[in-house]
C-alpha cells in the first residue's frame, strides 16, 4: 500500500507541470450584470468551456445569480469533481445573501483580469496551493431509499408516480397510440444550450417530448432582474437605453448585428459546429458599418454545407396567426409578418427602412432571417449618429422591448405546444431558435396555457 | 508454437503502436482542422503538445460517481470500446510483413464494429442518469442504419479478391484500387464509419443537446479513456478503409507501412473535416435516408460488384 501511494505521488508530480499548462476546464453559470460575456471565453486558447460540470475544474459564476437560481447553482457546484474551485466575476452590487453563496470563491472585480484569475486558480488547485472546494450541500440522497435490495428492486410502489420522492417512469400512450413508459425530468436552469434561468419539466417517451411545462419557481418572484442588479446590464445595452433616450442608429444596428451573430454562433455550436461557431464569434468585435463581406461569405458557406439547413428545415414551425401583433421580432418576420417597430420610428423612415421577411416560419427561416438582418443592420449602421428610439418601446434583436417586459413571455406561452411531439434534438433546436431571455419574463406570463398552435406531431403527419 | 507466439507478440505490438500513434494523430488533426475552419492561427507546437496537457489534467481529476450507478459496467465500457478497436485493427494488414492472415477478416471486422453498440450503450446506461441513458439509446436507434451499409460495402470490396481475408483484398488492388473500381464504396463506407465512431453528423449519442450525452457524467480518467477509445475506433475504421479501398500498403517509393499510415491519416482527416463542417443530423431523418437510400444503394453496389467479379472470372 505504501509503495502504491509512493508511485501514485511520483506520477502526480510528473503530471502536474504538464497539467498546469493545459487550458482551464471551466463550467460557466451565467448570471446578470457580468462584466465578461461567456462567449468571450470560447475564443481563448487557455480556456476550455465544458458542457457538463462533471469534468470542470473551475466553476465560473458570471455576475449575480438571482435568488431562485442560487440553490441550483449549489447543486451544479456539488456535481463537480475534485480538485475544484469557484471563480466569481464580482458584481457591482453585493448583497449579504450573495456574499454567502460561494464562501470559498475567488472574487474577480470588473477591472481585474478574469482569464489570468482562471489560470492561476487551476494552477494553484493542481499544485495544492489552493484547497479543493468543500461541498456546499450535504452529501446525502434527496430521498432515503426504503425499497428492498441494493437497488430497491423489491420495493413497493415501483409502478409509477414518485415513490420515496423519486420520479419513476409511468405508462402513457405515445404518438402511435402505444402504451409506453414516460420519463419525467427537469431541465435547467443552467443547461448549456438554453438561456440561463429557463427551467423545463419534460416528460419524454424515448427521445420524444410528450409534455413540457415551464417551471413557475423562477418567475413567481417577478422579474429576475431586480432594479439594483440590473443597472449594469441596462447601461451596457443600447436597446434598454433607447427606451428612455434617443440612441444613435449606428450604435443600435451594430448592437443588433452583434447580438444576432452571437446567437448564430450559439446555434451552430448546439448543432455540433463548434469551430464554425468560433469563426462567427470572431466576426463580432470586428463588425463595421457597411462592411458585410465576411458575413456574406459566411452565408454562402452555410448554404453550401447544407446540413445546418437539413437539421433546421421544417422544424418548429410557427404560424403567422400565432405571432401576429405580439412584437416577436425576427421570429415573426421569419414567418412572413412585417412586424417591426422601426417602421414607425422617424429615424428609420428617413433611411427608407423596410423589414426583411422570410416565409417558412421554421428554424431554418429564423437563422436565415437573423443572418439577413445582420447584413441589413450593417447597411443601416452607416446612418451613424442619427438618433432613434426614446419613445418608450424599441425594436430589440428579440422583438419589441418595453420597460416592463420583452418578447420572451409571449414566446414562452407558445413553447409547450410547439415542442410537444418533437424528438428532443429538434426541441432543443426549436428553443434555441426562439432566442429567449428569461430575464424579460414577468410573473404569470410564461405559465399561461397555450391558446394556439398545433402540436408538432400533427404537423409531422 | 514459436510461430504462434511470435505472431501474437508482433500483432499485439504493432496494433498497440498503431493505436497509440493513431489516437495522438487524431487529436492533433482534430485541433489543427478545427482551428483552420474557425479561422484561428494554427499554433502547431500547441497542437502537438496539447493532447499531453489535456491528458495530464484529466488524469489528475477525480473520477465522478452518480447515485446508484452500475460502477462495474461503467468501468468496463471504455475498456470494451478500446478492446473492440484493437481487435478490429488486428485483422487490418498494416504492412505486408505484419499481415494477420485471417480467412474471414472482413466478417470478423464487421462483427467487432457491431459490438461497439454494446460499449456505447453500457457507457450511457451505467451512469443511472437521464442524458447518458438517452445518448445510449440514440446509438442503438441509429446503429443498424449504418452497420448494414458498412457490412455491405465491405462484402462488395471482398468480391474482386474472391477472399474475405483483408490482406488478400489489399493484394487484389495491385493493378487498380477499389476506390476506382467501386466508386460508391468509399463514400458509403465513410458515412458508416462516422456512425461507428459516433462522430460529427452522427455524433448524436454525445450531442450538446444532451449536455454531452453518454459522457455527460464522466470526468477524470474515465473521460480520458472513453475519448481515447472513441479515437481508437476511428483509427480502426480508417485503417480498414485504407486497406480495403485505397490499396493498403501498396504504393511506390515509400515503405508499405508509411503508405498505410498516410492513407489511414487521410481518411481520419476526412472524417474530422466532416465532424467540423457537417452538424449533427436529425436521428429520424438519418434513419429514413439510410433505409430508403443508403442501404438500397449499398445493395445495388454489392450486386454490381458481384456481376463485375463474375465477368472477370469468366473471362
Amino acid at each position: 500500500m505504501v509503495m502504491r501511494d509512493a508511485v501514485a505521488e511520483g506520477l502526480r508530480r510528473l503530471l502536474i507541470p504538464l497539467a498546469c499548462r493545459a487550458p482551464v476546464r471551466v463550467f460557466a453559470l451565467a448570471g446578470v450584470n457580468s462584466p465578461t460575456n461567456i462567449d468571450d471565453l470560447r475564443l481563448r486558447d487557455d480556456i476550455c468551456l465544458v458542457d457538463s460540470p462533471r469534468s470542470a475544474n473551475v466553476l465560473w459564476v458570471a455576475g449575480l445569480l438571482p435568488a431562485p437560481l442560487q440553490d441550483s447553482a449549489r447543486r451544479v457546484h456539488a456535481m463537480m469533481s475534485h480538485p475544484r474551485a469557484t471563480v466569481w466575476s464580482r458584481p457591482s452590487v453585493m448583497t449579504a445573501e450573495h456574499a454567502t453563496l460561494f464562501p470559498h470563491a475567488t472574487i474577480v472585480g470588473p477591472s481585474e483580469d478574469l482569464f489570468e484569475a482562471l489560470r492561476t486558480v487551476q494552477r494553484a488547485l493542481l499544485t495544492k496551493r489552493h484547497a479543493s472546494d468543500e461541498a456546499l450541500l450535504p452529501d446525502e440522497e434527496p430521498a432515503p431509499w426504503r425499497g428492498v435490495g441494493p437497488y430497491g428492486q423489491g420495493g413497493t410502489g415501483m409502478t409509477g408516480g414518485v415513490p420515496y420522492g423519486r420520479p419513476m417512469a409511468e405508462r402513457a400512450p405515445d404518438r402511435d397510440g402505444l402504451e409506453l413508459d414516460q420519463l419525467p425530468m427537469r431541465i435547467g436552469p443552467f443547461f448549456p444550450p438554453f438561456p440561463s434561468g429557463l427551467i423545463l419539466d419534460v416528460r419524454l417517451q424515448g427521445d420524444v417530448v410528450q409534455e413540457v411545462t415551464i417551471a413557475e419557481s423562477l418567475f413567481a418572484q417577478g422579474n429576475v432582474l431586480s432594479s439594483g442588479e440590473s443597472q449594469g446590464d441596462l447601461l451596457r445595452d443600447p436597446f434598454r437605453r433607447a427606451l428612455t433616450e434617443p440612441v444613435p442608429v449606428g450604435e443600435l444596428e451594430l448592437a443588433r448585428a452583434r447580438h444576432h451573430l452571437r446567437w448564430l454562433a450559439h446555434a451552430l455550436r448546439v448543432h455540433g459546429l463548434e469551430a464554425l461557431g468560433r469563426r462567427v464569434l470572431m466576426f463580432v468585435p470586428a463588425l463595421e458599418p457597411g462592411k458585410a463581406g465576411d458575413i456574406l461569405a459566411l452565408r454562402r458557406l452555410l448554404d453550401r454545407i447544407r446540413t445546418f439547413d437539413w437539421s433546421t428545415a421544417g422544424v418548429g414551425i410557427l404560424e403567422r396567426q400565432q405571432l401576429s401583433g405580439r412584437g416577436l421580432g425576427p421570429v415573426a418576420r421569419a414567418a412572413g409578418l412585417s412586424d417591426d417597430s422601426r417602421l414607425v420610428d422617424p429615424a428609420y423612415d428617413k433611411l427608407g427602412f423596410e423589414p426583411l421577411v422570410h416565409n417558412d416560419g421554421d428554424c431554418r427561416a429564423r437563422w436565415r432571417q437573423r443572418l439577413g438582418e445582420v447584413i441589413q443592420s450593417l447597411a443601416l449602421a452607416r446612418a451613424g449618429a442619427q438618433p432613434a428610439g426614446g419613445a418608450g418601446s424599441v425594436e430589440s434583436p428579440r422583438g419589441v422591448l418595453r420597460p416592463e417586459t420583452g418578447p420572451t413571455p409571449a414566446l414562452l406561452t407558445l413553447l409547450p405546444g410547439l415542442v410537444r411531439g418533437m424528438e428532443w434534438g429538434d426541441a432543443v433546436t426549436t428553443i434555441v431558435s426562439l432566442d429567449l431571455d428569461v430575464r424579460e419574463a414577468r410573473a404569470a406570463s410564461p405559465v399561461e396555457t397555450p391558446t394556439s398552435g398545433k402540436p408538432a406531431v400533427e404537423r409531422d403527419e | 508454437m514459436t510461430d504462434w507466439l511470435v505472431m501474437v507478440v508482433v500483432t499485439t505490438t504493432s496494433v498497440g503502436l498503431a493505436l497509440t500513434l493513431g489516437i495522438y494523430g487524431t487529436v492533433v488533426l482534430d485541433r489543427v482542422i478545427g482551428r483552420s475552419i474557425a479561422g484561428e492561427p494554427l499554433r502547431l507546437t500547441r497542437a502537438l503538445v496539447g493532447p499531453f496537457q489535456h491528458a495530464a489534467l484529466l488524469l489528475l481529476q477525480q473520477r465522478s460517481d452518480t447515485e446508484r450507478s452500475d460502477s462495474a459496467t461503467w468501468a468496463v465500457a471504455p475498456a470494451l470500446l478500446g478492446a473492440l478497436a484493437a481487435a478490429a485493427l488486428a485483422v487490418v494488414p498494416l504492412t505486408p510483413a505484419v499481415a494477420l492472415e485471417v480467412s474471414s477478416g472482413i466478417v470478423y471486422f464487421g462483427a467487432t464494429m457491431a459490438m461497439v453498440m454494446v460499449a456505447v450503450f453500457l457507457n450511457g446506461w451505467s451512469a443511472n442518469s437521464t442524458f447518458p441513458l438517452i445518448g445510449g439509446y440514440r446509438f442503438v436507434a441509429q446503429a443498424l442504419s449504418f452497420e448494414m451499409p458498412l457490412v455491405l460495402v465491405l462484402i462488395a470490396a471482398a468480391l474482386p479478391a474472391e477472399s474475405l481475408n483483408v490482406a488478400d483484398i489489399v493484394r487484389s488492388q495491385d493493378t487498380l484500387w477499389n476506390v476506382v473500381r467501386q466508386p460508391l464504396g468509399l463514400p458509403l463506407y465513410l458515412i458508416a464509419a462516422l456512425g461507428v465512431s459516433f462522430l460529427g453528423p452522427l455524433g448524436l449519442p454525445d450531442g450538446i443537446d444532451l449536455a454531452g450525452g453518454t459522457v455527460a457524467e464522466l470526468s477524470g480518467t474515465a473521460l480520458l479513456l472513453w475519448r481515447a477509445a472513441q479515437a481508437a475506433v476511428l483509427v480502426a475504421v480508417s485503417a480498414m478503409g485504407a486497406a480495403v479501398f485505397l490499396g493498403g500498403w501498396l504504393g511506390p517509393w515509400l515503405p508499405g507501412s508509411v503508405w498505410m499510415a498516410l492513407k489511414t491519416l487521410l481518411l481520419i482527416a476526412l472524417m474530422v473535416v466532416a465532424k467540423h463542417l457537417f452538424g449533427r443530423v436529425r436521428l429520424e431523418r438519418f434513419v429514413v435516408v439510410s433505409w430508403v437510400v443508403l442501404i438500397p444503394v449499398a445493395l445495388v453496389h454489392v450486386f454490381l460488384s458481384g456481376i463485375l467479379a463474375l465477368r472477370r472470372i469468366g473471362s
